[in-house]
């Protein structure tokens, strides 16, 4: 197929490295965080990213489907992970060297261990509050108890972050809020 | 599985000599080097199966605290500070507040949560997200949670039962005690100066008498035991054990209506408790880490401490360490790959289809391969080694020659080894930067010792028997190995190695060895061990004809 054109609408407040790899139409919500060394690839259909979302190092995202793959807000991707999720809620960590496949739809408040594989042959969509954790990618439904104050600091983490990574990184200006090239 | 070499320890038989290869006892004489301690007292290897181990610190693995050995008892063995393990996965918990109860909505951005945090507080796993208020264990403040944890524990009906069965037994022992120590002293307490005051403790208080259990010292019962038998009053139990509506039953019913293996809690999650605990999953409570320990160990025939670890909890080094590592040379094994083969220009001996696989695919029935020993040399002098094949005891014959016959049936191994038959030399171990040059590195002279250097025998006679080459503390020696026709099994032989080196002892007449002239100074002494070889297995002859022989 064809593959898209770049267009990237990244929102002013945004912090986007300038080292990270975008491909294809990409859309970036205000007040989240790109790590230099990440990779954003819309390679079939566009991806829109919404608020407070951190991408962290070498973690890969990638949509694969024509539709738009929608990643919600204040989502926690970490160094290594790769997502292919057409849909992403909000509220949801992607533990570091995890996978997660094109099959699977992530809801809300999810959380993907470190290194685990979610690669169902079938769709499915996970809960909100499931978690998934340890070698053989095990699940269980998390109580909720504490969400409050993980989003607490989850905020807190974006807030450091969008406050010390312009002073050692050069960042990718949006194209006056939202229109590409 | 890559070719290996084990080294022997005689404790378990009666004389030194290892079991054949093809016996099971085999593998429970022979170790890896690097588990293998060596008492300088004694001369001698000592394994793991024989020293004798004693606790010298009891630490938490998480916390790191080193715990007296007093508090070990009264904490039951977990640690008291606030350490606790997730019973879902046994990654560490934390202690955490309460959120907030007016934003039940988390993403409502709030003005951000109070540092103090709110109770109830209660344990929390990170990693798989459990957390203690699912078992409705939660706590009105974060402190002092591994006292209210042991409380939970101490209240678990094996745990009042053993309690029970102390008290029981408790004036009954207080009294033989105190008999024993009217009496005459038990023997434990004469201290033996190598026994450390915990295990002559443990030790005396299993040889005490306990009245009612027969006794074992043969005294007339003639004296006024305060305890005797008849005292004894019958033990009930709290519960009734063995009756028809017992816990068994339930599980029984449990386990007939489950409808998700996650139900049932997992033999890991129960594992690390103290007492038998519910099946049911939802059941599992938080665990207060189980305390690590720091062991030393002692030759069990001369008591001197060969491994004593660092009193710190915090500390990986070791106060004593006599490994074997450190006075044996270390053997390595392989079947070279063709490649070395050719930098040899040994392949002129061989058909060069057979032996290619080697490596790779096994050794073949019927097939002639050669092999390299690499010994390095650990102590800072050199030493002269000689290695030789042990001979099967059945028949005491050809097994060990190089160009022995073709072997029979009978129990005499299917193939037969050859070794280089003279000593070689190692050179001495130094520190990389000792080496002032290359030629440093290559060898040393051979009758540095006196001893008479005959390999070059060995190599006229066959270019993969012998020494194939010498740097720095490394010698490589070669050895060939011929395969019967139809052997099958594995290619395992004991070896013998024995090395002269230049003894530390201090001995009184100096003036004795100063006479250069002797050729066998009298400072000179010889170790002997035994190894196993094994090279691997032998594919047997027909399976292999077709696609790899010539
Ligand atoms: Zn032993
Ligand atoms: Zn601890
Ligand atoms: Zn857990
Ligand atoms: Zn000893």
């Amino acid at each position: 197929m064809a593959p898209l054109r770049d267009k990237f609408t990244i929102h002013s407040k945004a912090v986007v490295c300038q080292d990270v790899e975008l491909k294809g139409d990409i859309t970036i919500g205000s007040g989240t965080i790109v790590h230099p060394k990440a990779t954003i690839f819309a390679i079939a259909g566009p991806i829109v990213i919404g608020t407070g979302c951190i991408i962290e190092e070498s973690a890969i995202i990638v949509n694969r489907r024509k539709e738009v793959m929608r990643i919600g807000d204040d989502n926690l991707f970490e160094i290594g992970c790769r997502v292919e999720s057409p849909t992403v809620g909000n509220f949801n960590t992607i533990s570091t060297r995890a996978r997660v496949h094109h099959t699977v739809r992530i809801s809300s408040y999810c959380v993907i261990g470190a290194g685990c594989l979610v690669v169902p042959t079938e769709d499915e969509v996970l809960d909100e509050y499931t978690v998934i954790y340890g070698p053989a990618a095990d699940r269980r439904t998390w109580s909720g108890r504490g969400k409050v104050q993980e989003a607490d600091l989850r905020r807190k983490h974006a807030e450091y972050l969008r406050e010390t990574l312009p002073k050692f990184n050069r960042l990718r200006r949006g194209e006056a809020h939202g229109h590409g090239a | 599985m890559s070719p290996s070499v084990d080294y022997h320890c005689h404790c378990l038989a009666s004389n030194s000599a290892p079991p054949p290869p093809h016996l099971p006892s085999s593998s429970y004489s022979f170790h890896p080097l690097h588990e293998l301690f060596f008492c300088e007292e004694c001369d001698a290897v000592r394994c793991n199966r024989c020293v004798s181990v004693e606790v010298s610190g009891y630490y938490c693995p998480n916390c790191l605290f080193e715990v007296p050995s007093a508090s070990v008892r009264a904490e039951k063995n977990r640690c008291a500070r606030n350490c606790f393990m997730c019973p879902n996965c046994r990654n560490t918990l934390s202690v955490v507040p309460s959120d907030p109860p007016d934003m039940d909505d988390g993403r409502s951005p709030s003005a951000a949560v109070s540092a103090v945090g709110e109770p109830p507080f209660f344990l929390y796993c990170n990693h798989c997200r459990w957390d203690s208020a699912e078992v409705d264990i939660t706590f009105e403040k974060p402190t002092g949670l591994a006292a209210q944890l042991q409380k939970y524990e101490d209240s678990a009906p094996d745990s009042l039962e053993f309690e029970r069965l102390k008290e029981h037994f408790e004036p009954f022992l207080r009294a033989s005690s105190s008999s024993a120590l009217a009496g005459p002293p038990p023997t434990a307490h004469s201290h033996h100066p190598h026994v450390n005051p915990i295990t002559a403790a443990a030790s005396s208080a299993l040889a005490r008498d306990i009245p009612g259990v027969g006794k074992y010292t043969p005294h007339p019962r003639g004296r006024r035991d305060k305890g005797p038998r008849d005292d004894m009053v019958e033990y009930r139990s709290r519960v009734e054990v063995g009756g028809s509506s017992t816990m068994g039953e339930a599980d029984v019913e449990f386990m007939r209506h489950i409808e998700e293996v996650s139900e049932v809690a997992a033999l890991e999650q129960r594992w690390a408790n103290s007492w038998a605990t519910s099946l049911h999953t939802s059941d599992l409570k938080p665990l207060r880490i189980p305390l690590h320990s720091k062991k030393s160990k002692r030759c069990p025939t001369c008591r001197h401490i060969l491994i004593k670890p660092e009193q710190k909890a915090q500390s990986v080094r070791y106060k004593i360490k006599l490994v074997a590592a450190n006075y044996l040379p270390s053997i390595k094994v392989a079947l070279p790959q063709p490649m070395d083969l050719v930098r040899r220009g040994a392949q002129a001996a061989r058909p060069p289809g057979g032996e290619g696989n080697s490596g790779a695919n096994g050794l073949h029935a019927g097939d002639t391969y050669p092999f390299t020993l690499s010994l390095t040399n650990p102590l800072y002098d050199p030493i002269q080694v000689r290695l030789s094949v042990q001979r099967q005891i059945p028949p005491a014959s050809t097994t060990v020659a190089s160009d022995a016959a073709p072997v029979e049936k009978s129990r005499r191994p299917p193939f037969a080894v050859s070794l280089p038959s003279s000593a070689f030399p190692i050179a001495a171990f130094a520190e990389a930067w000792e080496y002032e040059d290359d030629e440093d590195m290559f060898g040393v002279d051979d009758d540095e010792f006196g001893f008479e250097a005959r390999e070059k025998e060995g190599k006229a006679k066959n270019k993969t028997v012998g020494v194939l080459e010498k740097r720095a503390n490394v010698t490589v020696v070669g050895g060939e190995v011929v395969i019967g026709k139809d052997a099958k099994g594995e290619v395992k032989f004991n070896m013998l190695v024995s090395y002269t080196y230049r003894s530390d002892d201090p001995l009184p007449e100096d003036d004795v060895r100063g006479t250069p002239s002797r050729t066998k100074a009298p400072e000179m002494k010889t170790f002997s061990f035994y190894t196993v070889v094994n090279l691997g297995s032998i594919v047997p002859r027909q399976e292999t004809k077709m696609d790899t022989d010539p």
